[in-house]
């Protein structure tokens, strides 16, 4: 009876999977897509098959192979992930503020911080990056496309899917718990073995998820590397590639040579938990085999998440400074360099575990060499900085957070990376507060300079500048103010990834919480000036609304965007928006 | 025309590179000549290897990416970045100081090295 009834169900779902698929079929003509055989379009240009052949409303978002329509998708995905993974911080948060369980459970707990950290390193970091590098670095390398624009419409649909399985565990399915293993993974607990309740389907399906949001930057990483290539203008020659196209082609060499592994390595605990295999078992490959293959992605995934976001930064605070950017090659040169050193440290997350001191000193020497690159990258963001005409812009201030907070995080992850160091706050919160400060106050703010920046390109209206700068210093104080706390808590001895803690940890939990909610009023006041503005915001007619041409700064996709406010080509046949002028530029 | 790719301006732009070469050689050494911790086959040459590979390979990324960017410098139009298909853009100068304020205004004689030989590419 039970059985039957699964086959309807199953049969039910394959005739709606079929017309889901038959209707899709017939609301448009999918042979009209011709991207590159066309020719059409100079470089920059909206290309001829982009605007005559986009259907119009939710279906053209639905079949978009345009790389700015994609951008758009991954920035919408981005943005709603970062505020799912920012409202389970906040619930833990809440929970710090005393010493014991209150108002969820220890499990709870760590589900939610095993959600909190996929979420915003695999579902908002990479795709708020991915945001940005389908959208502009077309139209900055003078590319009429993506190379290959479907395999870029198909890497950002893996996404969603990916998404509901990791978060699966949350949704009200019966039997199926969130998987409380951290972003970490690590066998044996992961494996589902001895007492725990991790042997659950829920485990499963976030692994299942975290391998299809790999097969997707996987996928984006090499349709980047082959467009950066191949699809150049003749003018933008590799001494003419700008530093955010540099980032984003190593970002895409390390991508391409880490997640496959990761890949590996999910379907290998995959089959340690379901078909019985023994790579990672204490009898088997050993519970090390799983942190060197997982590390060895791991420590590259954190140079994905944070050279971009470099790119980002050394690509706008100069249009702020009033003047180029100091010492271009070095940045560019230093990014390779990180790309290639950062596979070559990943042990140093793992000094704590007892391996050959030989080997160990060798991951600090790497890891000591890995610091160089950084570090000039940051003295060539001050000396662009010095005697410039400073524009303090919601874009540049977010900058200027950026060089701030990535200092912090940086010079304590110099400290970590000392064996003798690492060896005392290993798995304390002074880890939690040296990534918080990078990945949050670096990463993050690097992304939210570049939501401001081109938000006149992309919404053709220019945001509440005052809101924009409460945002801000909101994030400003509170990250600074959250994640300075956990340095100090760890120097204490707290331990990292606990739901309970001793009294004498209560005063520091409760700074960082109070922290953690002015950044939360901080995203609120974010997400009303950039939805309200995007509908209400006065209409940008310049095509220079930083005013760049007065230095000289002038760059190719705001080139792109007057051209395109000269032309007024209708975009999927609606009418232009009207309203009034904008006076955009910030002094 | 032979172009010297690898002139003092390149190598200049290289150290940035270079310097964590060093680093990762000098522990190398290091490591070889004082072994506090003995001669064990396995461990040791795996440390060895754990410090080769990176700089062979970060050696072998410097000499490609050096080349094709200081040759494709000497060879063609150089703009700042992401200037190079706006229409009107001004060349950046050869080895000139990058931090140069972008444009010299008219009448201040303290800024006009850079602009004094700027070419102008033609408005499309």
């Amino acid at each position: 009876m039970e059985l039957n009834g699964q086959l309807a169900l199953t049969v039910l779902m394959g005739l709606f999977l079929v017309a889901v698929a038959a209707w899709l079929a017939r609301v448009e003509n999918w042979r009209s897509y011709t991207p590159l055989g066309s020719g059409g379009g100079g470089y920059g240009q909206e290309s001829g098959y982009v605007s005559q052949e986009k259907p119009s409303g939710f279906i053209r978002w639905l079949t978009t192979v345009d790389h700015k329509d994609i951008g758009m998708l991954y920035g919408a995905f981005g943005v709603t992930a970062f505020l799912v993974g920012g409202a389970m911080v906040m619930l833990m948060r809440a929970e710090l503020t005393v010493p014991e369980m209150t108002l969820i459970s220890n499990q709870f707990y760590n589900s939610l911080m095993t959600s909190h950290g996929i979420t915003m390193l695999f579902l908002f970091g990479t795709p708020i990056i991915a945001a940005f590098s389908n959208y502009f670095i077309p139209l900055v390398i003078g590319a009429d496309d993506m190379a290959f624009p479907r395999i870029n419409a198909i890497a950002f649909w893996l996404l969603p899917p990916a998404a509901l399985l990791i978060w699966a565990g949350f949704f009200p399915v019966p039997d199926v718990i969130p998987a409380q293993t951290s972003w970490t993974m690590y066998t044996p607990l992961s494996a589902g073995v001895g007492q725990g309740n991790q042997a659950n389907a829920g485990v499963d399906l976030m692994l299942l998820g975290l391998h299809l949001s790999g097969i997707s930057a996987t996928m984006g990483a090499i349709n980047f590397i082959v467009t950066i290539f191949t699809e150049r203008a003749e003018e933008v020659t590799w001494a003419n590639l700008d530093i955010f196209s540099w980032t984003i082609l190593t970002q895409s060499g390390l991508i391409l040579f880490s997640f496959p592994l990761l890949g590996s390595a999910l379907l290998m605990l995959l089959a340690d938990r379901n078909l019985g295999t023994t790579f990672f078992a204490v009898d088997g490959g050993g519970p090390m085999l799983w942190q060197h293959l997982f590390w060895f992605f791991g420590h590259p995934e954190v140079y994905i998440l944070v050279l971009p976001p470099m790119g980002l930064v050394s690509y706008i605070l100069p249009r702020f400074s009033g003047r180029r950017l100091f010492g271009f090659k070095f940045v560019v040169y230093s990014t390779l360099a990180i790309g290639v050193l950062s596979f070559g440290v990943w042990a140093h997350h793992m000094f704590a575990t007892g391996m050959d001191p030989r080997l160990r000193a060798s991951f600090m020497a790497v890891s000591m060499a890995i610091a160089i690159p950084s570090a000039v990258k940051t003295f060539n963001w001050i000396t662009t900085m010095w005697n410039g005409s400073i524009r303090l812009t919601a874009p540049m201030l977010f900058c200027i957070g950026f060089v701030s907070n990535f200092i912090v995080g940086g010079v304590t992850g110099v400290f970590l990376a000392s064996i003798p160091v690492d060896l005392v706050l290993h798995d304390t919160y002074y880890v939690v507060g040296h990534f918080h400060y990078i990945v949050m106050g670096a990463i993050a703010f690097a992304g939210f300079a570049g939501l401001y920046y081109w938000y006149p390109i992309y919404t053709g209206r220019m945001y509440q500048r005052s809101l924009a700068k409460w945002h801000f210093w909101l994030w400003m104080i509170g990250s600074n103010v959250t994640f300075f706390a956990m340095i100090l808590l760890g120097y204490g001895g707290m331990p990292r990834r606990y739901a309970t803690y001793l009294p004498q940890f209560t005063d520091l939990h409760q700074v960082a919480s109070i922290g953690a909610f002015i950044m939360t009023l901080g995203a609120l006041i974010f997400l009303w000036n950039f939805v309200v503005s995007w509908y209400e915001g006065p209409v940008v007619r310049d095509g220079d609304p930083w005013d760049l041409k007065e230095d000289s700064l002038y760059t190719t996709e705001w080139e792109w965007f007057d051209r395109k406010l000269k032309t007024a080509v209708a975009d999927g046949g609606e009418a232009l928006p009207g309203g009034e002028e904008s006076d955009a530029a910030e002094n | 025309m032979a172009v010297k790719i690898f002139d003092r301006e390149t190598i200049l732009d290289l150290t940035v590179n270079i310097i964590p070469l060093f680093i990762i050689g000098f522990f190398l050494g290091l490591f070889l000549l004082y072994q506090a911790w003995g001669w064990d086959t396995l461990p040791s040459v795996l440390m060895i290897g754990l410090h080769v590979v990176p700089l062979v390979t970060l050696a072998l990324l410097t000499y490609l990416s050096g080349k094709a960017i200081a040759g494709s410098e000497k060879t063609g139009d150089v703009f700042h970045q992401g200037q190079a298909l706006v229409p009107g853009a001004s060349e950046k100068e050869h080895g000139g100081a990058e931090a140069e304020p972008a444009i010299a205004e008219a009448g201040d004689e303290d800024e006009d090295e850079e602009s004094g030989t700027e070419e102008t590419r033609a408005a499309e």
